[in-house]
């Protein structure tokens, strides 16, 4: 800096540096750094917002939303009884609660969602369309629950960050319940599960799917390294038989042929050996990353461990698990969105998840012939919000867990 | 958890440690024996034929050529490499296949890497009681106790709840010394403790190997100090090509060798 002053004193005054900050100077760098790159600069931009324009006035101005404003119901529960909607509103309240109890712990995250949550219910909430009132109420309750779980936050924990945890399984469990019905209580008559469809169908296939594949597919990943020979060669060829097959083959099989192996008087659940073989097919995959995980994990960590007098089991359990678990968080989360989409494959064994309701929905009524846009407009969009959730949760954790990490 | 009568033998120690302590170095018994002790990566012979006995309380001082079967020879006291002929006896144990003996020696000989080879997803303290818990069930508190006396020991008290990543070279080495001193070994093996040190933290590190040194702690260090070893060791051992070439005092070893290739590996690095 000096130097410069120095020269600009004995002659000609130095041009003034370049602007490098602030907007401007992004952009002069960036955008407008010769003529070729203001061109394509230019021409980009006008492109961008002709499209912006176009998208922003089809939604609002052309887009016809009758085709999703008359029939949430079906996008959301399927063909769930009409009088037994309350019950996996519920479920929703209660998951809304726990979302309260975190944000009151944890924040950041937490709070984000809490809040949008809140904000996205009391829209949906008050927009005139075809509700029930009960419905409506139970929508609008969902900022109430966040708050309530917000309020009781520090009783519940009373400085034990677990209990988190045994909420967290205890309403999704009661939730579940909730969803299926008790034998004989009155008003929680048990349903149907071929009704269950939607969003509710992805919903609860995926859970199902990422509930299981974590422990079993650590249990295979384990079994593949077993001293055992039979335990070892079981995992093997589980995995690879699993693997090596696509899912809707599996799930052609799991709905058809499988069915021809048992007693004629046993019924099987479509729903549940559905939910199994998602799981079977997950743990089979995780299982894999697992093992890379494991395998990352460093020698000498093995080695300090045995020095120290910790048997085999112990390693693994305490040392080489938690550190390849941690190397494989985003593979893990890269896997859940992978499963959550693709539990729209069930369509194939004529299960009416969310896309295929949306499909028939317009194959099937001559006045939303013409609607298509707007149906798969909207369900990417839920999807869209579920996979960007998982990821931005998983990105969190990341951070969070970086701590000491290397 | 066998409690073997070794192990309980071991425990009779501090009384008998402190008087066998005071004799000199000659008088005391042999905490390692190794006869004929072969050892065969594939075709390849890391260690030949072997044999020694190291004193209790004894520091001894292995050095040599990179390849030379040192790091190999102290990784067998404690089996993370077997050998396959010879005899290796620690404390009166023999190593065999059997993991009750297997068990009661990895409790008698703490180690300390090269590469620190902390557990990087526990602080420094979990680090130091994991072992104390998982393998001796002591109970937690008093683990907590003796791990930051340790702490306290190696000189870094203030940093026990830090993660490994969070502290220095020289820090983590120091965590690492604490970490093996918490099962109370009888031996400590050093694979060349200061190898990844910065200058500045290699001291720091050889001040704690010192006072263990000098508390009567029995050790077997792989290492290139050979300041340290001048100071320190009882006996040093030249290594070279999987064989132990000369075994003696240091003031033999460095004014005196009686093999030519100690003196011109001596020449060499001095």
């Amino acid at each position: 800096m000096s130097a410069a002053v120095a020269t600009g004193a004995m002659g000609r005054p130095p041009p003034p540096p370049p602007m490098t900050v602030g907007y401007v100077g992004w952009l002069r760098q960036n955008l407008f750094s010769s003529w070729i790159n203001s061109l394509v600069t230019v021409v980009l931009a006008a492109v961008l917002a002709w499209a912006a324009i176009g998208l922003i006035s089809w939604v609002i101005v052309t887009a016809d939303w009758e085709v999703i404003t008359s029939r949430v119901q079906l996008y959301l529960v399927g063909l769930y009884p009409q009088e037994g909607t309350w019950r996996p509103q519920v479920a929703v309240l209660l998951l809304s609660a726990l979302l309260g109890v975190s944000w009151r712990s944890w924040g950041g995250t937490a709070r984000g969602f809490a809040i949008g949550l809140s904000a996205v219910a009391l829209i949906v909430g008050v927009i005139p369309h075809g509700l029930q009132p009960l419905n409506r109420v139970l929508v609008l309750a969902i900022p109430a629950a966040v708050g309530l779980g917000y309020l009781v936050s520090p009783r519940l924990i009373a400085g034990r960050p677990r209990r988190v945890v045994a909420a967290a399984l205890l309403a999704i469990f009661v939730g579940l319940l909730l969803i299926r019905g008790i034998e004989g209580v009155p008003g929680l008559d048990p349903v149907n599960t071929n009704t269950i469809g939607g969003l509710l169908l992805n919903l609860l296939l995926a859970l199902f799917g990422i509930g299981a594949s974590m422990p079993i597919g650590i249990g295979l990943a384990l079994g593949r390294q077993s001293n055992l020979p039979v335990v070892k060669w079981a995992c093997v060829a589980f995995i690879e038989i699993i693997r090596g097959v696509p899912l809707i083959t599996l799930l052609f099989m799991s709905r058809h042929i499988l069915p021809l192996t048992f007693p004629e008087n046993i019924k099987i659940d479509t729903l549940y050996i559905t939910g199994i073989t998602i799981m079977l097919f997950s743990s089979a995959y995780m299982a894999e990353n697992v093992r890379g995980g494991m395998a990352a994990v460093a020698p000498g960590q093995t080695e300090a461990a045995r020095a120290l007098g910790l048997r085999g089991w112990q390693t693994t359990l305490l040392i080489t698990l938690p550190q390849g678990l941690r190397n494989i968080i985003p593979a893990i989360v890269g896997q859940f969105i992978s499963l959550f989409k693709d539990t729209s494959l069930v369509f194939i064994i004529g299960m009416l998840d969310l896309v295929e309701m949306g499909r028939v929905t317009i194959q099937s009524n001559l006045e939303f012939v013409d609607n298509g846009r707007e149906v798969y407009l909207f369900i990417a969009v839920v999807f869209w919000i579920f996979c960007f959730s998982m990821s931005y949760v998983s990105r969190r954790i990341e951070r969070a867990l970086g701590v000491g990490r290397r | 958890m066998a409690e073997t009568s070794q192990t309980n033998g071991s425990t009779d120690m501090p009384a008998d440690k402190a008087a066998i302590l005071e004799l000199p170095l000659e008088q005391r018994d042999d905490i390692i024996v190794c006869e004929g002790v072969h050892k065969w990566f594939g075709d390849f012979c890391a260690v030949r034929d072997v044999s020694m006995r190291v004193k209790r309380g004894e520091v001894l001082v292995i050095f040599g050529p990179s390849g030379s079967g040192k790091s190999t020879f102290i990784r067998m006291i404690n089996r993370l490499e077997e050998h396959q002929q010879g005899r290796i006896v620690v404390d009166g144990i023999e190593m065999t296949n059997d993991v009750r003996n297997l068990d009661a020696i990895r409790r008698e000989v703490g180690m300390v890497f090269q590469q620190f080879n902390l557990f990087p997803h526990m602080t420094a303290l979990n680090n130091i009681m994991l072992a104390p818990q998982r393998v001796r069930h002591t109970p937690r508190d008093e683990a907590q106790e003796s791990a930051l006396q340790l702490l306290e020991r190696v000189g870094i008290p203030e940093q026990a709840n830090k993660y490994p990543a969070e502290l220095s070279g020289g820090q983590q080495q120091r965590v690492a010394i604490a970490r093996a001193l918490a099962m109370q070994p009888q031996i400590m093996l050093f694979d060349e403790p200061t190898s990844a040190l910065d200058p500045e933290m290699i001291k720091e590190v050889l001040d704690v190997m010192r006072e263990l040194a000098a508390s009567g702690m029995t050790m077997l260090c792989v290492t290139h100090e050979m300041g340290f070893a001048r100071e320190v060791a009882d006996r040093m051992a030249f290594f070279d090509e999987g064989a132990l070439v000369e075994l003696g005092p240091p003031s033999q070893i460095f004014n005196n060798p009686q093999e030519d290739r100690t003196q011109l590996f001596l020449d060499q690095i001095l």
